[in-house]
């Protein structure tokens, strides 16, 4: 139903539409997984063998990657969560172009899972007034 | 159910067989097949297999914990350095150097809980392989490797005039309450926790770094030497005689095994090590532990606000 709407408002809509559609699936999944990490995720406290925890990763990976790449990212991610695994550090891939140069256009969730980077970013940041 | 009773199946049918094996074993060589005796020498057979097989699982885990207890120092000085900063951004960053500290040092503190996880299926299948003899006698059926005539062997099998299957508190609500069952539950819940009590003291006294004996570890340890005591007693009444001297005997070992590692093998920075390097030095064998890395670097401090920034680089970014 989507794609019928999409493909028939395309030349007539502007490009918003076609995007806010395309993105559509990307946001619902955005969406629930920050609503599991707002409500429910806390209940459990640390409990994950990996950093980033498996809802951080899989709400990145869908953020970076979208509905379908980012799901299967999260996916793979929670099967790697078994007794055998030592665990530790297991970022999200990267996509092909990645663009931190300025902190404040990154999705909140990516500097969270990455703070080494954006903490360092900050502090640069900070610093240049006074300089 | 049916989820838990597939599950279990195989578990129940591994220790029913373990139990027949020593039961056939111990007639052969002369014990009366249907002795209340030789059932329980098959039950404390049963334990020493489990508890032996084990062995190999509880070794990974005091050295998952020794990892724990070693890496303490370096976790000091990770919370020294994120002191105050209540940020998300550096709590994120905080999590992400603890997770890769636990990795440096091979542990994990959310893996450490496997050796238990491990040990469950077969604590629950013997209590149902032990605890459902009574029923399986009366609907005249087997249980996993045990053939109908040994379960009601089994059931009827009393040592020192207590029954295998009978338990204290469902005697009591029968209205049938056998003297034996009684005294007999009652020592054995006192042995249990007395034993508990000995390993759990052993512990806190002799086998942890003074740094873990400050820490949350301790308090762990300090809930478990009341919460267990209570355990036992609640299990205890309601528990069939079979279970309880399967439980018994593995608190026993628990705490035979507890002063072997204690004396072979205690936690590095422990009063039991600084003893065993004592020994060690009277027989003249070299120290151990000289060899290992000192970790004694100043406190790393959090990117200040200033100097040069490098070029950020992405640590993990594909390579394309």
């Amino acid at each position: 139903m989507t794609r019928a709407r999409l493909r028939g408002r395309t030349d007539s809509w502007p490009a918003e539409v076609a995007s806010f559609v395309w993105h559509l699936p990307r946001n619902l999944l955005i969406l629930v997984l920050k609503l599991y990490r707002r409500f429910i995720s806390p209940s459990y406290g640390q409990v994950c063998r990996f950093f980033p925890s498996c809802s951080a990763y899989a709400l990145e990976a869908v953020t970076v990657h979208g509905a379908l790449k980012g799901s299967w990212y999260a996916a793979q991610r929670i099967v790697r969560c078994h007794p055998w695994n030592a665990g530790g550090l297991d970022p999200v891939p990267s996509p092909a172009h990645v663009n931190w140069d300025d902190p404040s256009k990154v999705p909140f969730i990516v500097q969270l899972n990455h703070p080494d980077f954006f903490l360092a970013a900050q502090a640069e940041t900070q610093s240049r007034p006074a300089a | 159910m049916d989820f838990l009773q597939t599950i279990l199946t195989p578990f129940e049918w591994l220790v029913s067989m373990i139990m027949v094996l020593f039961h056939d074993g111990l007639t052969a060589i002369g014990l009366p097949a249907a002795s209340g005796v030789t059932w329980t020498l098959s039950i404390i057979g049963l334990v020493l297999v489990i508890r032996g097989a084990l062995i190999p699982v509880f070794v990974k885990q005091i050295k998952a914990q020794r990892g724990m207890q070693a890496l303490q120092p370096d976790m000091k000085k990770l919370q020294a350095k994120y002191k105050g900063k209540t940020d998300q951004l550096s709590r994120q960053a905080m999590a992400q150097e603890q997770m890769a500290l636990y990795k440096e040092h091979g542990t994990n503190p959310f893996s450490a809980c496997l050796p238990m996880l491990i040990q469950m299926p077969f604590f629950f299948s013997l209590f149902r392989v032990l605890s459902g003899v009574a029923k399986a006698n009366a609907e005249s059926k087997g249980i996993g490797g045990m053939s109908h005539e040994q379960v009601a062997q089994f059931d009827q099998a009393s040592i020192f005039g207590a029954p295998l299957s009978a338990a204290f508190l469902p005697q009591l609500q029968g209205g049938d309450l056998s003297v034996a069952v009684v005294v007999l539950s009652l020592i054995m819940i006192i042995a249990m926790i007395a034993s508990q009590f000995i390993t759990q003291k052993q512990i806190m006294t002799k086998n942890m770094s003074e740094e873990a004996m400050q820490g949350p570890f301790m308090k762990q340890q300090k809930m478990m030497l009341y919460v267990l005591p209570l355990v036992f007693g609640i299990g205890g009444v309601n528990f069939p005689i079979g279970v309880l001297i399967y439980w018994t005997t593995t608190n026993i070992w628990t705490m035979g095994q507890q002063f072997f590692v204690i004396r072979r093998m205690p936690t590095p920075g422990s009063p039991a090590y600084k003893e065993y390097q004592k020994r060690r030095e009277a027989k003249g064998l070299p120290l151990l532990g000289a060899s290992k890395k000192k970790v004694e670097e100043v406190v790393e401090e959090i990117p200040e606000l200033k100097g040069q920034r490098s070029q950020p680089q992405r640590k993990n970014r594909k390579k394309r």
